[in-house]
């Protein structure tokens, strides 16, 4: 009993697909580029106060090293000298130890370190919304503005799917088609990492498109690149950020998937 | 007298040998050696004939000899190459490096227990927070490819093939600073002592 309902399922489904046009939702696809983190985050107070902790405790741990002794002996050394009774013959032969000392080393490295000048690692509030170097330490998230409707909306890059292409082509076809943007990303696999829905305002409801349904795929950009859109018109945001920019609906889905860890 | 004998008998025998040469010269050639020719030439001249048999022998012993040896110098296992990281080095058990440090307060042994204590209540809200940010993201994921299941098959399957460009994926994690824009690294000098052994 239970077979033959099944096949007359799958047959009658077979025909209901031939016959009538896909779901009324229209797909699009959409692109979650992040930027990930380029330096390090700034410690907690408590993550501070450990890392002083521990290196505290490896150092009372430890034996001494070989620049260590060396830098004892050259003290007993000097300390022997300044005595008045020094005879110079009864000291061994330390050779070159004698003429640069341990702290000589020690000043030569230090010198040489000030003379490299690492980049700053913040550039301070002086960056906006629209550059890519903002937060160094944090994951952005690239938003656009788009019209949605009647309304221009802050969202991911999304474009509407087309016949014949995967739904990655379209979130690729979605980051090309960004004007003037020729950002190289990698897109993280196949499957997207979710979707949102919504339905289209009744004064544009085509036939046979109640809404749409949009399934976003992660990718990590790779090289830095400024966009030469217009300066509103696009942003790098942080994770905690997109709440001044996303309605709540959307945001409630985007959330779930950007990770800042 | 029994000298003038041997002489006698001695001059005989030479007469009869002057005159008995006459004949033997005819049959002398070189095959023959006079009898009073030394004794040696007869087995110098057969041992050519010797070396064809015995020393061919003798050869293929020394060598199989010397094989012998080589196979039991073989079969011995080969020296193991010591592992550098599993043994402790000399400096380690020199008394001379032991550091000299000065014996904790109360205090501190105090503030030490309850950091470590603080540290391990942060770590591990910390734990909480990123294994419930990973489950939601894998959620959202599941929600998102059934939503894609009920639209459509086709793209359902090509969002559940694996991705073969996608692996090897390689990305530079974060420093301490920025990378510096066209800076070119000094090069290195530097000694390479590691020691290679050979088996």
């Amino acid at each position: 009993m239970r077979n033959i309902s099944f096949t007359e399922n799958h047959f009658t489904a077979t025909n209901h697909k031939t016959a009538s046009v896909v779901s009324p939702w229209t797909l699009h696809g959409a692109v979650c580029l992040q930027r990930l983190p380029v330096i390090s985050q700034d410690r907690n107070p408590i993550e501070e106060q450990f890392s002083g902790l521990m290196q505290q405790m490896e150092l009372e741990r430890s034996l001494l090293s070989d620049h260590e002794l060396r830098l004892l002996e050259d003290a007993a050394r000097m300390s022997r000298k300044q005595e008045e009774d020094y005879d110079s013959d009864e000291e061994e032969d330390y050779g070159d130890k004698e003429i640069v000392t341990a702290q000589d080393l020690e000043d030569a490295w230090e010198q040489k370190l000030k003379q490299f000048h690492p980049a700053q690692r913040s550039n301070g509030d002086k960056l906006d919304v629209s550059s890519s170097e903002r937060c160094l330490a944090d994951s952005l998230v690239l938003l656009i503005k788009q019209d949605v409707g009647s309304q221009k909306v802050w969202l991911l890059p999304q474009i509407q799917w087309m016949a014949g292409e995967t739904l990655r082509q379209t979130a690729e076809r979605a980051l090309t088609n960004l004007p003037g943007a020729d950002l190289k990303a990698t897109f993280l696999g196949n499957a997207p990492c979710g979707f949102y829905k919504y339905k289209y305002p009744k004064d544009i409801q085509k036939e046979g498109s109640v809404g749409a349904k949009v399934f976003f795929f992660k990718a990590v950009m790779f090289s830095p690149n400024h966009l030469p859109l217009k300066k509103n018109s696009f942003a790098w945001v942080k994770k905690d950020e997109l709440k001044d920019f996303l309605t709540p609906e959307y945001l409630k889905q985007v959330y779930r998937f950007i990770m800042s860890l | 007298m029994a000298g003038i004998v041997c002489r006698t008998l001695s001059r005989v025998v030479s007469s009869q040998t002057s005159c008995c040469s006459h004949v033997v010269s005819v049959r002398h050639s070189h095959w023959f050696t006079s009898i009073l020719s030394p004794k040696t030439s007869v087995p110098l001249r057969a041992e050519p004939k010797k070396k064809k048999k015995i020393d061919p022998r003798r050869e293929q012993m020394m060598k199989e000899r010397l094989k012998k040896k080589l196979k039991k110098l073989e079969r011995v296992p080969p020296e193991l190459i010591p592992i550098e990281d599993f043994i402790t080095s000399a400096k380690c058990f020199d008394e001379t490096r032991v550091r000299e440090v000065p014996k904790l307060s109360f205090e501190e042994t105090e503030r030490r227990a309850l950091l470590l204590k603080h540290w391990s209540r942060y770590k591990f809200s910390q734990h909480q927070a990123e294994m419930a940010e990973i489950k939601e993201a894998l959620e959202a994921q599941r929600q998102a490819l059934d939503e894609l299941k009920i639209e459509s098959e086709d793209l359902y399957k090509a969002a559940i093939a694996p991705d073969t460009d996608l692996f090897p994926f390689q990305h530079q994690g974060p420093c301490y600073t920025p990378p510096i824009p066209n800076y070119e690294a000094p090069d290195g000098k530097y000694n390479d002592i590691t020691r290679v052994y050979t088996q």
